[in-house]
């Protein structure tokens, strides 16, 4: 612990706490009740564990782009146009966002935005030239941008016209879903600044020349390369956002200190907000036993709680003399693929009845209850249904494929397969009727499958225990083999059947997929079919069709019988959706929750009670 | 001398080659690449080639290793994209915790063990050297997670009288002003090297003791402690002085576990992280760093060897 | 008398200690049936009781069952790879040591890139190219462990091929390999022997350690040290008999090797230096 971290200077506490105390009488903010809030002092984040945030340039490749780096890190201080997360709902704030919500014409082929009065801390508005500055970058630096999706922004927007300092128009090259358009496309823009469009050499002009664009990307990439100047280079104190950077060390431990101009309507009551690293999640818990105060804001590692009560929304906690629990859930769908293109096991995979027999094997109450104590949610199909939320059918609550070894079992025996207890099944009766296997199966094919999974988290090694062992009473065999995360997303990935990265089986990473930044959970990214994100290999027409519908129509419809065909044909095992993270939220510490679905986190909202 | 050590670097130099030509290979022959280890589940083909293609991996494994030894000649490690910072400042950034950890524990290591090493060959055979000998055994059997876990256990839960996490900042003088933090990290590391190292030494105290110099220095009439630290000490310390130097290189990848059980990501961290994601430029940049590092150690090892007996010359 | 007595003593307690977790292993499963396959998560974490003397894991299997399962890969990885690594570096160690001059220098420079090469980096990429099985992890053990004995019995060997009786082999005209095997290897066994020992015991701590880094055999086997390591996981919860009985048993088998191996150490009275 840094004794910096835990006493600053009190001079420089009062002083901050006098500006705060004026900016928040000028702008009548209102606060929830429970204590009288004070202005100033400092909070601690606990970072997650094993992870840092290490890029601040928000136009960045697919290595930087996570949730530290992004919500954690970038969106303090440089907002994005549109924010999402609601009062706990995975929908858009109108509230936070930089613009109005924008208005659609000529069938949804044209979108205006304006936006509201926002300035940069070098004293200039945030303007369309900033907004068009951005999708230049991306017409120029597609490779370049880790959101990325070939066919999607900016390969969808023909063209894009600043029409006046605060107006925007997109011209887009097919009708789409408003909804979907802003969720997942427009959700992608960052305005950028007026003074960070300039090479090594001066001035340059990528507000109005896509040619412009590359030179400025590789000075703002290069100067993104040296952590150690993040907090001293004049180009990243100018933000539009809550926070600006007091100090960075690579290791991790940072500092924010309020932006004075920030425009936003929820201008920050502390004085100084910090993160600090963690190696692991016992590390950081042991930090918050011990009861140095060093974390106001950590989490508690679901093992070591203990277990919830089925009718209540949070357990016992056992920091509760310094800390109040808050579950934290993500806007996420856990599964894991089988991979249909393998030459060998893929025909099997590529079988309905298998697949809704391998998913009733999953018994996802049991793993939640006994592997995250409770803090879980099962997950149903395609679209999350916790949190609540406008997108999710009733109709796949409950997984229609909830656990029933037996549902397994008949499913298989029905379509020609022998399922010996602790044995291995075979195919008895091939070919394509409909008691036989099914096209590609081959006689005498074996229920022997490996399976590779994410070790390091009890969590998805209790899960995977959990299946292989009930899948033994069906005569399916699982060889399981841990290895780490990344070896596991390395391994699943989309490939073509008979080459050599295509022979894996089963992986599961434990993560499934967070919809972030596309909000709006319409699957084209992983269970279209040849989507780039489509680690199964998946492809049925059908889901595609309605999948397409999600895309183009504004029906509410379309997304409903999305997730109902999705739940129903389990493109890949859904497993049980973990809570993000158990915050543990300091006792005087308030205006934490409700928490962002989308993980975003906005400690100028947070502030201390006496 | 000066010929010794010319051919013994010499020696070293062919050896650390070697290791990286074993390191780049085995490296390349990881299945998965580092591309998609890096850039996520989400990584698109434009984005892997592209990544490839600037990390220079879409070029072959020879002119791959040329180019990392041309760089390596001028001093340059190499970028991790994947931790946005270079190999250079990444080892600078963890290497003061692990110095720290690795350096107060032996310090503190010797300290305990060289004594209890002499008293347990003094008493040998008594009630005294049976009772260090198991619980040095039982220190030495314990896996290292376990003994830091009910330290911290003990220490900061039960009777919160010590921090659970080591000092955080990356800079020296920093670590050092919060000793309260160390205790228990260091203590980790240090109870299993007494136990070696107490092993070690009561050996050579016995060996030593049965020497005829030492009947030599009794028959002059010498006291029984004179010729303990006179003459014993210093003989028995050879075998100790070589052992460290030969230890040197785990103090870069030694301390992983205690590392991560107190939230002090060293070296040992850095490089299995690396290894995880696949970070070609961090694992052969540390893997030059300990191949250096063995070498020098054995080459300390040999010259304090030759300073404290005075037996050995070099040819 | 009485120090060698209690010498012989330590020893005795050590090969008793031995014996039992060998009785307890191998024996123990044959008395008392347990199900440690099939995972039962209704019966996840229950405290010890008359069903279950040692409680039950996170998922449900009976822990004193699972302690058996356990300690038999525990005590097979550790056994296996300390001869493994034995025979190997014994082999390698008489050849360098008896051949001398450039066959020695190259080989000892292989052993000492190997050295060099972090071990940790070594056990990950054996066990990130292929599904680690108990087979696997006693080659990778061995892997990193022959290193010890190679320089051991090669400095042995370096003292061995000037005595006179192995000149006079030579003089008789025994081949080279006859040399190393007949004469070389076969006087310097209390060496190989006292080490295998203190390999055995490193080598049990290996797969501890490996099973923390998530290394360990994958489900539903089991092994000590992956059985600590879970147990790790739950230290706040309470779950005492998920942590002690793995780590107890781990101790007591390693505390066990080492009372044997010094007492042969000094009974073979071979000057060990390094393990």
């Amino acid at each position: 612990m840094s004794t910096a971290r835990k006493y600053p200077p009190k001079v420089w506490v009062v002083l901050i706490s006098i500006t705060a105390l004026l900016v928040a009488g000028c702008a009548g903010v209102t606060t929830p009740s429970t204590g009288r809030p004070m202005q100033g002092g400092v909070a601690t984040f606990a970072e997650p564990a094993n992870t840092t945030p290490n890029y601040i340039f928000p136009f960045m490749p697919a290595e930087y782009l996570s949730v530290i780096t992004v919500s954690d890190f970038q969106y303090l201080m440089y907002r994005p146009l549109y924010w999402f997360g609601d009062n706990g709902q995975p929908v858009l704030n109108d509230k936070l966002s930089l613009a109005n919500h924008p208005t659609f014409a000529d069938d949804n082929r044209t979108v205006t935005v304006t936006l509201r009065d926002y300035a940069w801390s070098d004293n200039t508005k945030v303007t369309a030239d900033g907004i068009v500055f951005w999708i230049n970058m991306m017409k120029a630096e597609k490779k370049n941008w880790g959101a990325y999706v070939p066919g999607g922004i900016p390969d969808d927007i023909d063209s894009v016209t600043a029409d006046s300092p605060n107006q925007v128009t997109f011209q887009l090259n097919k009708s789409y879903s408003a909804e979907w358009f802003v969720y997942n496309e427009l959700s992608q823009i960052t305005p950028l600044p007026h003074s960070w469009d300039r090479t090594v050499s001066g001035t340059s002009d990528c507000e109005h020349h896509v040619s412009d664009c590359t030179g400025v990307y590789n000075y703002l990439a290069d100067q993104a390369k040296s952590l150690n100047s993040y907090a001293t280079n004049p180009l990243w104190q100018v933000v539009d956002g809550p926070w600006r950077l007091k100090s960075f060390n690579a290791d991790g431990n940072i500092s924010f200190i309020p932006n004075p101009s920030y425009s936003g309507p929820n201008k920050p009551h502390l004085a100084q907000f910090n993160e600090a690293p963690f190696s692991d999640t016992a590390a950081e818990y042991n930090v918050l036993r011990s009861g140095d105060n060093s974390v106001q804001v950590g989490f508690l590692p679901p093992e070591d709680a203990p277990a919830k009560p089925d009718n209540q929304n949070v357990g016992h906690n056992p920091l509760e003399d310094n800390y109040t629990l808050d579950r934290w859930f993500s806007f996420a769908v856990n599964y894991f693929p089988l991979n249909n293109h393998n030459p060998t096991v893929g025909p099997i995979f590529q079988q309905q009845y298998f697949r809704q027999a391998l998913e009733s094997l999953v018994d996802q109450k049991s793993i939640i209850k006994a592997a995250v104590h409770g803090y879980g949610a099962t997950t149903n199909g395609p679209v999350p249904t916790t949190p609540k939320n406008p997108y999710a059918s009733d109709t796949t609550e409950p997984n229609p494929f909830t656990y029933d070894p037996a549902r397994a079992q008949k499913l298989l025996a029905e379509h020609g397969w022998s399922t010996p207890r602790d044995d291995v099944g075979s195919c008895q009766r091939p070919g394509t009727g409909p008691d036989q296997c099914g096209p590609g199966v081959k006689a005498g094919a074996q229920l022997d499958f490996q399976l590779m999974y994410a070790s390091g988290s009890p969590r998805v090694a209790l899960s995977m225990q959990q299946l292989q062992s009930s899948a033994t009473k069906v005569g399916i065999k699982l060889d399981l083999r841990g290895a780490p995360f990344n070896t596991v997303i390395g391994t699943a990935i989309p490939c073509d059947t008979g080459k050599p990265d295509c022979n894996w089986e089963m992986g599961n990473w434990g993560a499934g997929w967070v919809f972030s930044p596309d909000y709006y959970p319409t699957g084209e990214l992983i269970f279209g079919t040849g989507a780039g994100s489509n680690t199964a290999n998946f492809s049925d027409p059908k889901l595609d069709q309605l999948i397409a519908a999600t895309q183009h129509s504004d029906s509410a419809a379309a997304l409903r019988a999305y997730t109902q065909y999705g739940s129903e044909t389990v493109p890949a095992i859904w497993e049980p959706n973990a809570d993000y993270q158990e915050t543990e939220i300091a006792n005087n510490l308030k205006g934490i929750t409700p928490q962002n679905p989308y993980l975003n986190i906005t400690p100028e909202d947070w502030y201390y009670v006496q | 001398m000066t010929g010794f050590i010319t051919r013994r670097l010499l020696q070293a130099l062919v050896v650390v080659l070697l290791v990286t030509v074993i390191v780049f290979i085995l490296l390349h022959l990881l299945p998965g690449g580092p591309a998609r280890a890096q850039l996520g589940p989400r990584a698109t083909p434009v984005a892997i080639a592209n990544f490839n293609h600037q990390m220079g991996y879409d070029r072959s494994l020879p002119i791959q290793y040329w180019n990392w030894l041309t760089q390596l000649a001028t001093g340059n490690l190499g970028f991790s994209t994947k931790l946005n910072q270079s190999v250079v400042s990444l080892i600078g950034e963890r290497l003061p915790k692990t110095l720290v950890l690795t350096l107060l524990s032996t310090v503190f290591a010797l300290g305990v063990a060289i004594p209890l090493g002499m008293v347990q060959a003094v008493k040998r055979n008594h009630a005294a050297d049976y009772t260090i000998t198991v619980w040095a055994f039982i220190f030495y059997a314990t896996p290292p997670f376990f003994l830091g876990v009910v330290l911290i256990v003990v220490f900061s839960v039960s009777l919160p009288i010590l921090p659970a996490e080591a000092p955080q900042s990356s800079s020296l003088v920093v670590i050092l002003s919060q000793p309260a933090g160390l205790v228990l990290p260091v203590l980790t590391l240090a109870l299993l090297t007494i136990a070696q190292f107490s092993r070690y030494m009561r050996s050579s105290v016995i060996e030593n003791l049965a020497e005829d110099y030492v009947r030599t220095a009794r028959a002059k009439g010498a006291g029984e402690r004179t010729v303990l630290i006179n003459h014993v000490l210093r003989n028995s310390l050879i075998p100790i002085v070589t052992l460290l130097g030969l230890s040197l290189p785990a103090i870069f990848s030694g301390a992983l576990i205690t590392e991560a059980v107190f939230n002090f990501p060293g070296m040992g961290q850095l490089f299995w992280t690396a290894a995880q994601t696949q970070d070609y430029p961090i694992m052969l940049g540390i893997t030059v760093l300990i191949g250096v590092a063995t070498v020098i150690g054995s080459l300390l090892a040999d010259l304090a060897y030759a300073a404290l007996d005075p037996r050995v010359r070099f040819a | 008398m009485k120090s060698d007595f209690l010498a012989n003593k330590l020893a005795a307690v050590g090969l008793g200690i031995i014996l039992l977790f060998i009785l307890f292993c191998y024996v123990g499963p044959l008395l008392y049936h347990t199900d440690q396959v099939h995972i039962d998560l209704s019966q996840a974490t229950l405290p010890p009781s008359r069903a279950h003397p040692l409680g039950t894991n996170e998922v449900g299997y009976d822990q004193l069952g699972r302690l058996m399962a356990g300690g038999q890969s525990s005590l097979e990885v550790g056994i296996a790879a300390a001869l493994l690594a034995t025979v190997f570096g014994t082999v390698w160690g008489a050849i360098s040591g008896y051949a001398g001059g450039v066959v020695d220098a190259a080989m000892m420079r292989v052993i000492d890139a190997l050295l060099a090469v972090p071990a940790l980096f070594l056990l990950l990429f054996l066990t990130s190219i292929a599904r680690p099985t108990i087979g696997l992890l006693i080659l990778v053990i061995a892997l990193i462990s022959w290193l010890g004995p190679a320089r051991l019995v090669r400095g042995q060997a370096l003292v061995l091929r000037t005595r006179d009786y192995v000149t006079s082999v030579r003089l008789m005209g025994g081949g080279p390999w006859r040399t190393v095997f007949r004469h070389i290897a076969p006087n310097a066994i209390g060496t190989v022997v006292v080490n295998a020992t203190f390999q055995v015991a490193d080598a049990i701590l290996i797969v501890a350690a490996l099973s923390f880094l998530g290394l360990g055999v994958p489900p539903p086997a089991a092994n000590w040290g992956d059985m600590l390591s879970n147990g790790i996981n739950y230290t706040y919860d309470g779950y005492w008999w998920l942590i002690f009985p793995p780590g107890v048993a781990i101790v007591a088998v390693v505390v066990a090797f080492n009372l044997i191996g010094d007492a042969s150490r000094d009974a073979f009275d071979v000057r060990l230096r390094t393990r």
